[in-house]
């Protein structure tokens, strides 16, 4: 990447100022915006964006940063491309789905031919507790890219407890929403929504499906939300929780600034980060021995095994009683019980497990 | 008085799919009792003890009834009570 320093200085080098004007030439188009300008180019070229998860949303963000040449970009997944992803997932080709690639890799290939003058950080791993500080201390701004609640309120932790603005996206079926936080400044996650959807109830990609366009227009509005961020166009950025059912043509605009020290909230206003301490959240173990792994929370819920059920039974065999549902997909089979632990039969890994988990139980 | 109680997707399988209902009431509270009564599975998809659950909000004209005066928000003809759940794929 040019230095944006090297660019900015006036010493009336004629080769400085034409390689300067030749980087910057790719970039003329969002120049041109008045909110962008040169100016907010080069704060864009030198900025530092750590994007968590590089599904369908994170590899909608991850495209719009790298085009729009944000300097660094660190961007981690725990997960492989399949070929069900290529419906929405904007990165991966077909090609990918053949060489078994992590999303995060296979991602950073492609924003290479993108941009190759952006630094792209490809992380395999899965986001936890013990790793999201580092992950995200040298960040300008965190994007959520995951798929799930329990990562999300970690990043929320985070963010709050660094002082680090985060957009948070969500989106099933034909269904999203989005919200920018500005620790301080704004309502955080959990001022917004106390808590993460029951495991089961609120369905999840797998279960409920998900259409290509809704995620790209959430990824989208994060998007430019980082690029306020990063520009310092702070009375730009989106102040309220932003809703949109693009099938039933809904949309809504949901005022939340007076939530700020008006909810008795536990990470913002006491500054007691449960996901970050582990105080909340969920626990995976392997099962030696017997090619299973046991995902169960720190928080017991209480399932509704028959409306999970409704969900399963569209993608694999699924019988319940009082006590456990079971349920088999792909080649796995899940024992799950009513306060949402679960024992996921058929993988030893405990990254995959979580994904599994994630995937059809949800959270 | 008419209130419109939009229905969020996850939850029109128990409202027999409709995305919103016209219900009677004098505040939230009675709104939603309203509501329980047409269709009393949603009651238990949106209260647990007799609270709003954690992961729902509801929304009158696109205000936090947080802010407002939670389930004593008084209502008035025309207006407009939405159920948010969190959402959680991506």
């Amino acid at each position: 990447m040019t230095n944006p320093q090297t660019r900015s200085t006036s010493d009336g080098n004629p080769q400085t100022r034409s390689a300067s004007d030749a980087a910057l030439e790719r970039y003329s188009r969002q120049i041109r915006f008045p909110g962008i300008g040169e100016d907010g180019q080069r704060h864009l070229l030198k900025a530092r964006v750590t994007l968590c998860g590089c599904g369908a949303l994170g590899t909608v963000l991850a495209n719009a940063l790298v085009r729009a040449g944000v300097g660094h970009l660190r961007l981690i997944d725990r997960d492989f491309i399949e070929v069900s992803n290529l419906q929405r997932q904007v990165l991966f080709d077909e090609r990918d789905v053949a060489e078994n690639l992590p999303k995060a890799e296979a991602a950073a290939r492609k924003l290479a031919a993108i941009n190759s003058s952006v630094h792209v950080e490809p992380i395999v791993a899965d986001i936890d507790r013990t790793n999201i500080v580092e992950l995200c201390q040298d960040a300008d701004v965190i994007l959520d890219g995951t798929d799930n609640f329990e990562i999300r309120y970690l990043i929320n932790d985070t963010a709050v407890k660094l002082g680090k603005p985060w957009v948070f996206g969500g989106c099933i079926g034909s269904y999203g929403q989005t919200m920018t936080v500005l620790p301080g400044e704004t309502p955080c996650l959990r001022c917004v929504f106390e808590a993460a959807p029951a495991p089961g109830e609120a369905g999840t990609c797998e279960t409920a499906g998900v259409l290509g366009p809704m995620v790209n227009i959430i990824a989208s509005l994060q998007a430019t939300e980082a690029f306020k961020i990063l520009t310092g166009h702070r009375d730009k950025i989106n102040r309220e929780l932003l809703y949109f059912d693009i099938w039933d043509n809904v949309q809504r605009r949901i005022r939340i600034a007076p939530l700020l020290g008006k909810v008795d909230c536990p990470c913002c206003k006491h500054r007691r980060f449960e996901w970050l301490d582990g105080a909340q959240g969920s626990q995976t173990t392997s099962l030696c021995g017997r090619n299973a792994v046991q995902v169960s929370h720190r928080t017991p819920a209480k399932l509704n095994f028959e409306e999970m059920a409704s969900h399963l039974e569209k993608m694999g065999e699924v019988s319940y009683n009082r006590f456990l549902l079971k349920f088999n997909v792909e080649s796995y089979e899940f024992t799950v019980f009513p306060d949402g632990r679960a024992i996921i039969k058929g993988t030893a890994d405990v990254d995959k497990a979580r994904t599994l988990y994630a995937k059809y139980v949800g959270h | 008085m008419s209130i419109t109680i939009h229905i969020p997707t996850p939850m029109r399988q128990h409202a027999d799919g409709q995305a919103s209902v016209q219900v009677v009431g004098t505040n939230v509270q009675t709104a939603l009792a309203s509501l329980g009564e047409k269709y009393p599975a949603l009651t238990a998809r949106i209260f647990e003890n007799g609270q709003v659950r954690r992961f729902v909000n509801i929304y009158l004209n696109n205000e936090d009834i947080r802010y407002l005066d939670s389930l004593a928000s008084a209502v008035k003809d025309g207006d407009e009570l939405a159920i948010i759940p969190a959402v959680a794929g991506g």
